[in-house]
């Protein structure tokens, strides 16, 4: 269960989007987000599942990681269309029997919102497999570093962010290697009614929570050690910048966006108001 | 009757994945009740592995674990019962301490065990006397105790379940040479005391040849050798080919030999000290 967080999980690769800056390809997410809830009819829809099909092939980040990275949120999936079928009114009835009324928009806006869901996170998730969390949070810095006006303390954020990220891994081995000892010692983790399991947990929070704290202490003195004072004025060794690809890649999503509004305005909506 | 035996244990790692690979491979070995057996390897070359299949926390892919003349993985309840009768205790087994004394903890296992009252009082001082560890240590907290009392606390915690094997995954790693010794001293009195078996893992060749009875050395996924420490230390040209190296006295003892000055082979210092005490008198 613990295995199948995808957070920060990187895909090891050398493809364009892994040579995009980190940066860029922030904007780009949020831009291609915001697009996705622009799609009113089919072609523009179709326009969105087109680029998000490109951009996974680009990646060469095996379907099956994508896959695995659509699977948690199946559920939401399934439930928001449920809802969307049957309690959206408007244009022609499809099914009309005892208390069913399916309408057209209903069945429509259902579609709509389940694509646009799965496209969401699989780009979204692209951005996570073709970026290091390191990467990432730099990135992040940089893109937040206007609020260092209003004292926003924009670097040490990221590095809390950065902390956080790199010690989930090991918290992971952690978890498991305390459950294996407890379980050596005969606890019972499988079986017994609700309030049983919570308490069967203990055994395993506590040391979990001693060593984190440990862990925790340990890191801020080698830190110390280091001379990290944090703040402003720290350098990086590597250092972002953006080159031809990144501002070609923008261009494409500016495409995108154009397309998407021009195929909404020539063919009109798809939901009957 | 051994009283725990692999027959054929094939282990995989990461199965279904690309990264699938045999952790360990076609494992066949008879534990003898009584026996005292370090189990040494170089890193990676499945010796943890290994013992978390004898007490039932990983299942092998291949072949059977017989504990007592019973295949732990026939029922559900065979396998809980391997828990307590092979007591396994972790590398840093300090770290899974959690009770608010350390009386509590060492009662954790036994009272999973389903035992009654008396019986878990009697465990846990009789563990904690093993362990050597003080009477007014018991209702301290387990976070009070020093480095070497915790390792010897989470220790007396599998003891008290009173196994019939006790397995140690690397006892004796981090603790400075007084209290590595005094770890190895307590493991040879346990078990001379309860005439229980005991597995040792180790990669330190002094460690295993000061207190074991049988080596069994591992070489990746592998058993390279089984037998006495005589035996397997004899053969220091394929230990080290595996990259394990045997104690530096014998290593003395060998490059002495090759000087003309044979003098036996000696896996401890005592041993090489007694042997040259001996002998001294009459060479010089």
């Amino acid at each position: 269960m613990i295995k199948d967080i995808t957070i920060g999980q990187y895909f090891n690769g050398n493809s364009l989007l892994h040579r995009l800056d980190a940066r860029m390809k922030i904007i780009l997410t949020v831009i291609f987000i915001v697009s996705i809830f622009l799609c009113q009819n089919f072609w523009s829809l179709g326009l969105m599942l087109l680029f998000t099909l490109v951009t996974v092939t680009i990646s060469r980040v095996p379907l099956k990681m994508v896959f695995k990275s659509i699977k948690p949120i199946a559920i939401i999936v399934v439930f928001t269309s449920l809802l969307n079928i049957f309690y959206i009114k408007g244009g022609t009835p499809v099914v009309d029997w005892k208390f069913i009324h399916i309408t057209s928009n209903g069945l429509f806006t259902a579609l709509f919102m389940a694509l646009r869901i799965i496209c969401l996170v699989v780009v979204s998730s692209m951005l996570t497999y073709t970026t290091t969390p390191t990467m990432l949070t730099d990135a992040i810095e940089k893109l937040l570093s206007p609020l260092k006006v209003f004292k926003v303390p924009v670097s040490t954020l990221a590095m809390m962010m950065t902390l956080a990220l790199r010690f989930i891994p090991t918290l992971v081995d952690e978890i498991d290697r305390i459950t294996n000892a407890q379980k050596a010692r005969g606890a019972n983790l499988d079986d017994g009614n609700f309030m049983q399991r919570i308490k069967a947990l203990v055994p395993i929070i506590v040391p979990l929570f001693v060593s984190s704290i440990r862990r925790a202490i340990e890191l801020a003195d080698a830190m110390d050690c280091r001379c990290y004072t944090g703040g402003p004025g720290r350098t990086r060794m590597k250092q972002m910048k953006f080159c031809l690809r990144d501002f070609a890649t923008l261009f494409v999503m500016v495409l995108f966006v154009a397309g998407i509004v021009v195929l909404n305005m020539y063919f009109g909506a798809v939901l009957v108001k | 009757m051994p009283i725990l035996s692999a027959n054929g244990v094939t282990h995989l790692y990461n199965k279904g994945t690309p990264s699938q690979s045999k952790a360990i491979y076609d494992i066949n070995v008879d534990i003898e009740e009584g026996e005292l057996v370090g189990i040494i390897g170089h890193t990676g070359s499945g010796k943890s592995t290994l013992v978390q299949h004898f007490n039932g926390l990983l299942k092998p892919e291949n072949g059977q674990i017989i504990v007592d003349g019973k295949d732990i993985w026939k029922d559900k309840k065979s396998t809980r019962e391997a828990r307590f009768k092979v007591g396994l205790c972790f590398q840093y087994p300090e770290y899974q301490l959690f009770e608010e004394t350390v009386y509590k903890d060492i009662s954790f296992g036994p009272k999973n065990m389903g035992l009654k009252e008396e019986e878990i009082h009697k465990r846990v001082l009789l563990a904690a006397e093993y362990v050597g560890l003080k009477k007014e240590l018991l209702e301290k907290s387990p976070f009070d105790l020093s480095g070497g009392e915790k390792r010897r606390a989470a220790i007396a915690g599998v003891i008290a379940m009173q196994p019939k094997v006790l397995i140690l995954d690397e006892p004796t790693a981090g603790l400075d040479p007084k209290g590595r010794d005094r770890i190895l001293e307590m493991i040879k009195s346990y078990r001379e005391r309860t005439g229980s078996t005991v597995l040792l893992v180790s990669h330190s060749m002094e460690d295993v040849a000061k207190i074991a009875t049988k080596v069994l050395v591992m070489n990746k996924g592998q058993v390279e050798m089984y037998g006495t420490v005589d035996e397997v230390y004899s053969h220091s040209v394929e230990l080290r080919n595996i990259g394990l190296n045997v104690p530096q006295v014998s290593k003395v003892f060998e490059i002495l030999k090759s000087n003309g000055m044979n003098l036996g082979s000696a896996y401890t210092v005592e041993k090489a000290a007694e042997i040259i005490l001996s002998k001294g008198g009459a060479s010089v």
